[in-house]
């Protein structure tokens, strides 16, 4: 018998691009009801373009087809488990409906730049007017308040500004940013627990709430000791590369193939001893030159030449398993086609399969958490733009079919972005 | 305080490191009780990981410990004896998460695994966090932030593709975890108030880096070809540091204004997204030289104030005197008796509900008579003899 974690909660989103959209897609996964609100005029920029140039974006079959914002990978990846609906919001009947669902729902989340919701008439006063013990959370760069709330930003932008970027890179060289956006998957996972929180307070009080998430913040939050080296020790860190702080050797080396490399890292002397042991120098582990954690960080480079003349004529998953099998830590640096047939993720079920009917099925992300009694599944292909629309409005915000037809001739319900095109895309 | 979101919630915690603490150190901050569970002796391994304060390796000089376990009680407990492990099935009593990063299996070699959690209490969670979670071909594994970035994904694609792939600076896999391990439980949590029923989560450290990849395993999916290492977005060098720019078509024109240079704005060479692409060494060297000279965090300023989305790489330094961090009070000064009085950062988010501020990390076994013998009813005297035995 399993049992949904999250059912009962009602969570109206406005978020787009990844951070949010990824967090309210694991809330719909355990459990609760989550209702995206889009327009024609705005719709997620995950939808990618209305009118894709050939050979860009991810579409099943890597065919766009008629309606490509319904079948963008981005999106599919980051939405499923989702009601979605179309509100014009810079219409005031667009604004009336959306609160109408908001009286009925548990929790608002939205990442727009500070003031966009105010400007609706969205704000935490408004929707608390709409319901009182609503619990609102903004996502936002850098906060709801301060001189920079109104800066915008990327992933690769909030590397920079929280700190991360100025410890990753070569060693000796500049600081860079990272091939994944980083910040984006931190806030959508730890959002996840501070939206609950919320909602556990709300139990205790009857009153709402407002969470205002600095990603800018929480981005540097997980740096903390760098920040603490500097104001304890006045210390600045610089990138060191691969290597670690205090372990050593910790390192990527080539291996046999097609940029094939394999991560290893030794964390005591035993790890030592086991390395240069298998790796057929074991005279290596009693070496002066390397007999200490000390004495192997200072001569790390003479080391690598020794690890690297082992790996390079093995593959990165022979270095792994003979490294582990004598347990120092080792793994390879998997590519996208590696991680879908990587027999462990594949014997934890990590990919779930979906797709619409009749299309390619693809694996997705699943979560990063398992749960003995609630576990928490894809629920249902990510939605095309306003497929339920009707359903929610009738549903939920308690609309009858005449209501329904003046917001479709007002336009305010269109599901239809051709019009809107210039606005689509990154 | 009686309204903080997790008042009420206890924690008992065997976590050390980094994703564990980070994971408890959330739920102390917004009110849960946290009894933190030592090895004597050294205690959390943390504790003897740098930075240190003046760089004195003292356990309660450790940065790296200080800021992770803030709003926690500690206690000592030797684990690896039969006692221990009974003391501990002991302090099981009304605690509602267990968190624990032992090697899988571990805890239940010690009769104090799941099954047994739930004999005593229903009611309880148990979380498990570990790099490769409980179950699959590499539970038994070593690991380290770098293999959990490697097998996740990560690595592969963060870099110069002229080289080996490069890791994301600091302990990333390890917070992500914790974030997963602090979410995982707050989602188990909020069933066990609505179902009475505690459950086992299980947190996987690579589970977390596979999440975070997201492009890499899509692509492939997509695509059936493997995203590769691209050249990261330029970072040009300013006069004090670098500045990260994005040339999006909305905002071209306010980009050629502010280098002095109008002219370019209806230039073929840089007319549209693809033509700039076409040209961007050109449009970088153009560009490039007149950034040379300019400030970093005026020119990031004035950027963003033209609504461009720039930014500039922040160090420490730049980070403590970020006016935004400092209208936000997002640091935080805490005092230690040890380590003394330091700016620590704070949490990330202003709450309109009650919140405590940050408490200071606690000494090694700071909490032993208050828990013990405060909660547990132990005589000072069997204190006495546990402690010489070695176990507390």
């Amino acid at each position: 018998m399993t049992a949904d974690a999250l059912e009962g909660i009602r969570i109206l989103d406005l978020t787009q691009v990844w951070a949010g959209p990824t967090c309210t897609k694991i809330l719909g996964d355990m459990g609760a009801e989550v209702i995206k609100v889009e327009s024609a005029r705005r719709m997620d920029i995950a939808r990618s373009e209305v009118n894709p140039r050939p050979g860009t974006g991810l579409y099943p079959n890597n065919d766009p087809g008629e309606l490509p914002w319904n079948r963008a990978g981005r999106f599919a990846d980051r939405n499923r488990s989702k009601l979605s609906v179309c509100l014009d919001l810079t219409h005031e009947r667009g604004v009336d409906a959306f609160k109408r669902i908001a009286a009925n729902s548990d929790v608002v989340i939205e990442n727009y730049r500070q003031g966009v919701m105010d400007r609706f008439g969205l704000g935490f006063k408004q929707l608390k007017e709409a319901r009182s013990d609503i619990v609102m959370v903004s996502l936002s760069s850098q906060g709801t308040t301060g001189p920079e709330r109104s800066y915008g930003s990327f992933g690769v932008t909030l590397e920079q500004t929280a700190g991360t970027a100025s410890i990753t890179g070569y060693s000796g060289g500049d600081p860079m940013t990272s091939g994944v956006l980083f910040p984006d998957p931190v806030v959508a996972v730890v959002a996840i627990g501070f939206i609950l929180s919320a909602l556990r307070q709300r139990g205790k009080t009857g009153e709402g709430c407002y969470v205002d998430l600095s990603q800018r913040e929480m981005t540097t939050s997980i740096i903390g000791e760098m920040v603490m080296d500097y104001t304890m020790n006045g210390r600045k860190w610089k990138p060191i590369g691969n290597r670690h702080p205090v372990f050593a050797p910790q390192g990527v080396y080539r291996c046999d193939g097609h940029d094939a490399w394999v991560a290893v890292t030794v964390r005591s002397d035993e790890e030592w001893s086991a390395l240069a042991g298998t790796i057929g120098q074991p005279e290596l582990a009693t070496d002066h030159r390397f007999a200490s954690q000390d004495a192997r960080a200072h001569n790390h480079d003479q080391l690598d030449l020794f690890i690297n003349a082992w790996t390079e004529s093995r593959s990165p998953f022979e270095v792994m398993t003979t490294l582990q099998a004598v347990g120092v830590p080792a793994g390879v640096a998997e590519t996208g086609k590696q991680l879908l047939e990587d027999p462990h993720l594949v014997s934890r079920d990590f990919w779930e399969l979906s797709g619409l009917p009749n299309q390619e099925q693809i694996p997705y992300l699943s979560r990063p958490f398992k749960f003995s009694l609630t576990p928490g599944s894809t629920r249902m292909p990510a939605p095309s733009l306003g497929q339920e629309t009707e359903q929610v409005l009738r549903d939920i915000a308690g609309m009858t079919q005449d209501d329904l037809r003046e917001l479709a001739e007002l336009g305010v319900t269109s599901n239809d972005p051709r019009p809107f095109a210039a606005n689509s895309g990154f | 305080m009686e309204s903080e979101p997790l008042r009420g919630v206890r924690v008992l915690d065997f976590t050390q490191g980094i994703a564990g603490p980070f994971a408890t150190k959330l739920m102390g901050a917004l009110g849960a009780d946290v009894i933190k569970v030592e090895p004597p002796g050294l205690g959390d391994s943390a504790r003897s990981l740098p930075p240190f304060l003046q760089d004195d390796p003292h356990p309660e000089k450790s940065g790296l410990f200080l800021y992770l376990n803030t709003n926690k009680r500690s206690i000592t407990l030797d684990m690896h004896t039969a006692d221990g492990q009974h003391v501990a099935r002991s302090l099981l009593e009304g605690i509602d998460i267990v968190i624990e990063d032992y090697p899988p299996g571990q805890l239940a070699e010690w009769d104090l695994g799941f099954e047994t959690i739930e004999r005593i209490n229903p009611r309880t969670t148990l979380v498990s966090v570990t790099p490769f979670g409980q179950t699959g071909p590499y539970r038994d594994y070593a690991s380290s932030d770098l293999v959990a970035q490697a097998l996740g994904g990560l690595l592969y694609v963060t870099g110069d593709p002229e080289r080996e792939p490069l890791r994301i600076g600091g302990s990333p896999a390890e917070y992500l975890a914790g974030c997963s391990a602090f979410s995982g439980a707050l989602i188990a949590l909020t069933y066990r108030d609505a179902s009475g029923r505690g459950q086992h989560v299980d947190v996987s450290e690579l589970d977390g880096i596979a999440t975070a990849q997201q492009y890499a395993s899509l692509t492939y999916a997509y695509l059936h070809e493997n995203r590769e290492r691209v050249a990261a977005p330029p970072l040009f060098r300013v006069k004090d540091g670098q500045v990260g720019a994005s040339f999006r078509q909305q905002s071209w024109g306010e980009v050629c204004q502010m280098i002095g240079r109008p002219e370019l704005e209806g230039d073929e060479r840089f007319i549209d997204m693809d033509a700039r692409r076409e040209n961007g060494e050109e449009l970088n060297s153009i560009v490039g030289e007149w950034m040379r000279d300019q400030p970093k965090e005026a020119l990031y300023h004035r950027a963003q104030e033209a609504g461009m989305a720039w930014g500039y790489i922040c160090d420490a330094e730049d980070l403590i005197t970020s006016p935004q961090y400092v209208h936000r009070e997002y640091f935080v000064e805490i005092d230690h008796p040890v380590a003394g009085p330091l700016t620590y950062p704070g949490m990330p988010l202003r709450w309109s509900g009650e919140v405590s501020p940050l408490q200071r990390a606690p000494l090694l076994g700071e909490h032993n008579t208050e828990i013990y013998c405060g909660q547990l009813g132990w005589t000072r005297e069997r204190l006495v003899a546990k402690r010489a035995a070695g176990t507390v």
